[in-house]
């Protein structure tokens, strides 16, 4: 009933654990039933290991969250030899986010996390970072880049290729049908919105790097456009998320056009409520006249 | 006054509460995305953590007005 299909890879579940909200995915195994939830993905993957911004990098926003944390990870290497090992049998999906500062950067990481045989299912190629000072949202506003780039990783790896787009554009849908003709599986959509905060006494900016990403209920309206956008424009399935709170966000995103849905800032309250919206999901789906989750995607009154 | 106060006490103990659960695992990677060197920096500035950690509680409060 919730259980979706893409290419040959199932998803129990249409809610995923979005980029960098879930650790790696190994730290959370024992506080949720991973077995309702589609898929985790893990933070940014960097070729080197990268400390992130200077501190304060996280500020807590009315409805959101207001991050600059600066793609902090361990470095490929690194995550190959410690955590991709405990991630082999994780109990659900896991798809490995990557981010570089150039082209040749993301092919070295795929390449590195490649050949170390791991079980998970396929990369989300994360070219819109807002945090960093290079690559990252550089990528991401660019379509002729982000096509260049899709077909680069497309040549090296069967898995599944994800390619997350940043919301901070003119046209989103561009960007989504030149990752789509370069060869990507999947569209994730949005990543946060920038944004920033500042002490009204001091003047202090509230974030070390001055400028994040927004992310959180706040941003959940731009965010169920902008999938509506991309669905209007590309055949290829798509990821949702920005401010999903409540299972009800869940369907409105699958009736914009997302396949499956991804949750984030929520997770930074409490990482088990995730696993509420399957339930919640389910019973909802068992009182209406759909049969399963697949029937509701796209389906809006136009 | 003093009931809404604490309410509001009450809730963010609640909240602590709940984190009992959270592996150690869990708490260095929330660390880690919190500050550049995760726990060594939350020993050495225990006022910021702390700090940080009252802020946390009361965002998770506002959260779960938005989310009710």
């Amino acid at each position: 009933m919730l259980s979706i299909k893409i290419k040959d890879i199932t998803f129990n579940s249409p809610i995923i654990a979005a980029s960098g909200t879930f650790g790696y995915g190994y730290e959370v195994k024992d506080m949720v039933d991973l077995n309702k939830i589609g898929c985790v993905i893990t933070k940014s993957i960097t070729l080197e290991s990268r400390e992130g911004n200077p501190q304060p990098r996280l500020h807590m926003s009315s409805s959101g969250m207001l991050n600059a944390i600066g793609l902090a990870n361990v470095g490929v290497n690194k995550f190959c030899r410690d955590k991709l090992p405990k991630l082999d049998n994780l109990g659900t999906n896991v798809i490995i986010s990557i981010a570089g500062s150039c082209i040749e950067e993301y092919i070295n990481i795929l390449k590195i996390i490649e050949s170390s045989n791991g079980k998970h299912i396929g990369y989300e190629i994360n070219i819109s970072c807002p945090n960093v000072k290079k690559g990252g949202m550089e990528f991401g506003i660019n379509s002729e880049i982000t096509n260049k780039l899709t077909k680069a990783l497309r040549l090296l790896t069967d898995r599944l290729l994800i390619v997350k787009l940043s919301p901070n554009v003119t046209s989103i849908e561009d960007i989504a049908l030149a990752a789509e003709s370069g060869g990507a599986d999947m569209i994730s959509a949005v990543n946060t919105f920038l944004g920033t905060a500042i002490d009204y006494k001091t003047g202090k900016f509230s974030l070390s790097s001055k400028f994040g990403g927004l992310s959180g209920p706040a941003i959940k309206p731009i965010a169920l456009a902008k999938v509506n956008k991309i669905y209007k424009k590309v055949n290829i399935p798509i990821i949702g998320m920005g401010g999903v709170s409540s299972f009800q966000d869940v369907i409105e995103f699958i009736r914009l056009g997302s396949t499956l849905v991804q949750m984030g800032t929520l997770n930074y309250r409490d990482p088990s409520m995730i696993c509420n919206f399957y339930d919640e999901i389910k019973l909802f789906i068992e009182e209406s006249e759909f049969s399963s989750i697949n029937e509701l995607v796209g389906k809006f009154d136009e | 006054m003093n009931k809404a106060i604490n309410k509001k006490l009450k809730s963010k103990f609640y909240i602590l509460l709940s984190m009992r659960k959270w592996p150690i695992e869990y708490i260095d990677w929330r660390l880690t995305t919190a500050y550049p060197k995760g726990w060594k920096f939350a020993l050495l500035h225990p006022i910021i953590l702390i700090k940080d950690l009252w802020r946390y509680l009361e965002w998770c409060q506002k959260i779960d007005e938005d989310i009710k």
